[in-house]
């Protein structure tokens, strides 16, 4: 559809400072790099192999990753409040956070902590979540928005109360630990490889929901409206949601579980945009990507130690929302 | 141009409708009267497809849409519900763009004719002002008349409305049903429609249909009508009424004592 002139000067705008984000991202940390420190390792000329190691494989690809657990979390969000028809909705309204969640503390209580293989049970226990809860209004045959709240609820119990029985039998002092700090999510541990082995799964998502935006209003209509207007509802709504799980989930499978950034981003965009459509999502990630830009760079900058990240977008995102809430009132008043 | 044959729909096997049989015309509009839990909703649920048929064909044409999914059925057929969407934020041109779902594939994105085709039916409704309006922020009867040009824009032969006028006022409300009733006309489409008061009915549809207990029980030609066949087929429903004639028209009252 086509943007009015205000909606691109605002999407410019935030990738601009999105870009911004990045580059001053890319900059803090434990040791610290400038901007022309940056160009040279970028154009090969000269510089300590320490700093080139340190852009290349541990601070360039972080930021990478922060950037597009950014855009998954904000478009993901954008979505769900869309086709659920709820501005509370977040990424893991149908469990598959908690489902993640689930498989990492699995990894980490009965198989010692091997964060190949905790990122890989928790990727595969978020999908599995997201068929199971499929699956469950399948069963039930009645494929309203509401089912699918209730199953994703049912899900999220269950892998709740799974971990809780993981927690009390972990040994306290380091699987304990662990999952606890999982669920608090970091990019302290984001590599190269690491980067490297989510990134197609990521973008098929991305792309899925790209190629599909065309849906997500159409989903966000009444059922019956959107049926007679053509929608297969059933099919056209499981891809949205599987293209969305597999973005959120090949993030947070590497991060851990990240708070708020889903909920707040959303509603950024629509705060400040108008009107409603495929680019308010588009600006939900933006913004999403914003957001974690500058809370992992606090991250790893303010103490000495590695603080979780989820403690930071809280902290950011909830200022953010009450300037835009209060903005947004003052606009309609 | 639309026949139901043999059509019992209803919920969870419980049948609402039972053995409908209805054949509308090219350019024909048609009213469903009945009383609360007559099956009104029902019968045009069952043929737009949100319900199953428990028994029975539905016929646009010569094509038996009975099976159809969605994303075909909706090019045969429109439907014009109660209540629509809120929409919130969502300008009208892509509200009425939506209409063109069922002529795209899962992937295409509306073409440069799909937008042409849009802005000019948004033109000859006269809501070409309203273009770039937040649909939520409209009164209820540019919404329903945004409503309108959407099915137009989907382009249908056959349309079911249920009760487009419940939440327009006294001059939306002849507004909207002339519009409906010319368009069905003028385009050649067979028109449903389902309506709450027989007066909006006499005044605007070629043909009533009667439904009691999810059964038709009566028909009635308006271009034949005699204030007496009006009253005999009327009273089947509403009992004691009265029937008016002034100026070739005519208007159902309460009858009196």
């Amino acid at each position: 559809m086509p943007c009015d002139r205000a909606e691109k000067r605002a999407l410019i705008f935030a990738v601009a400072l999105v870009a911004v984000a990045f580059v001053v991202s890319c900059c803090v940390g434990k040791y610290p790099l400038s901007v022309p420190e940056i160009f040279t390792i970028i154009s090969g000329g000269q510089i300590s192999d320490i700093k080139r190691n340190v852009f290349l494989t541990l601070r360039f690809p972080r930021t990478v990753m922060a950037m597009l657990a950014g855009i998954g979390l904000g478009m993901t969000g954008s979505v769900y409040q869309t086709i659920f028809k709820n501005p509370l909705a977040s990424p893991d309204i149908i469990g598959v956070a908690n489902g993640a969640n689930l498989g990492a503390a699995v990894a980490i209580v009965l198989f010692g902590y091997n964060t190949l293989l905790t990122a890989s049970l928790s990727f595969l226990s978020g999908l599995l979540v997201m068929l199971l809860v499929v699956s469950l209004v399948r069963k039930t045959n009645q494929a309203n928005t509401t089912t699918y709240i209730l199953a994703g609820i049912i899900l999220k119990a269950v892998s709740e109360a799974c971990i809780m029985i993981l927690k009390f039998f972990a040994d306290p002092e380091k699987e304990l630990a662990a999952i606890e700090f999982w669920s608090m999510g970091s990019f302290g541990n984001i590599t190269a490889s690491k980067l490297t082995a989510i990134l197609p799964f990521f973008l098929a998502g991305l792309a899925g929901i790209v190629l599909m935006r065309r849906h997500i209003a159409l989903l966000g209509l009444e059922d019956d409206e959107s049926r007679t207007l053509g929608v297969r509802l059933k099919l056209i709504r499981s891809l949205v949601l599987s293209f969305s799980t597999l973005m959120v989930t090949s993030v947070i499978c590497l991060s851990g579980l990240v708070n708020f950034v889903g909920l707040i981003a959303p509603h950024i965009a629509r705060l400040l945009l108008k009107r409603v459509s495929f680019a308010s999502s588009v600006f939900a990630s933006l913004a999403g990507a914003f957001i974690l830009l500058v809370s992992d760079g606090f991250a790893r900058s303010v103490y000495s130690a590695e603080i979780p990240v989820s403690i930071l977008t809280t902290f950011i995102g909830v200022p953010f929302l009450i300037y835009f809430m209060r903005r947004g009132r003052a606009r309609r008043a | 141009m639309l026949r139901l044959e043999n059509v019992t729909a209803g919920y969870g096997g419980k049948p609402v409708v039972r053995d409908v049989n209805i054949t509308i015309e090219r350019g024909e509009l048609c009213t469903l009267l009945g009383l609360n839990g007559s099956g009104k909703t029902t019968l045009l649920k069952a043929v737009s497809g949100l319900l199953t048929l428990d028994s029975g064909r539905c016929f646009v044409g010569e094509m038996d849409c009975t099976g159809f999914h969605e994303h075909r059925r909706a090019r045969f057929i429109s439907h014009i519900p109660q209540r629509h969407s809120k929409m919130q934020g969502v300008p009208v041109l892509d509200v009425v763009l939506m209409g063109r779902n069922p002529h795209l594939g899962l992937l295409d994105s509306p073409t440069k004719k799909d937008l042409e085709q849009a802005t000019e039916t948004i033109e000859k409704m006269g809501l070409i002002e309203l273009i770039d309006e937040d649909f939520a922020q409209l009164s209820e009867g540019q919404k329903q008349m945004v409503i309108l040009v959407r099915t137009l824009v989907q382009d249908t032969p056959a349309m079911l409305m249920d009760e487009p006028d419940s939440a327009l006022d006294f001059l939306n409300r002849h507004r909207m049903l002339a519009k409906i009733r010319d368009l069905i006309h003028s385009q050649g489409k067979a028109g449903l429609i389902t309506l709450h008061d027989p007066n909006f009915a006499l005044a605007y549809c070629d043909r009533l249909i009667l439904l009691q207990d999810g059964s038709v029980i009566g028909e009635l030609k308006m271009k034949t009508a005699t204030k007496d066949s009006i009253h005999g087929c009327l009273a089947l429903i509403y009992g004691n009424i009265e029937i008016l004639e002034h100026g070739g028209r005519y208007m159902m009252l309460q009858g009196s004592g």
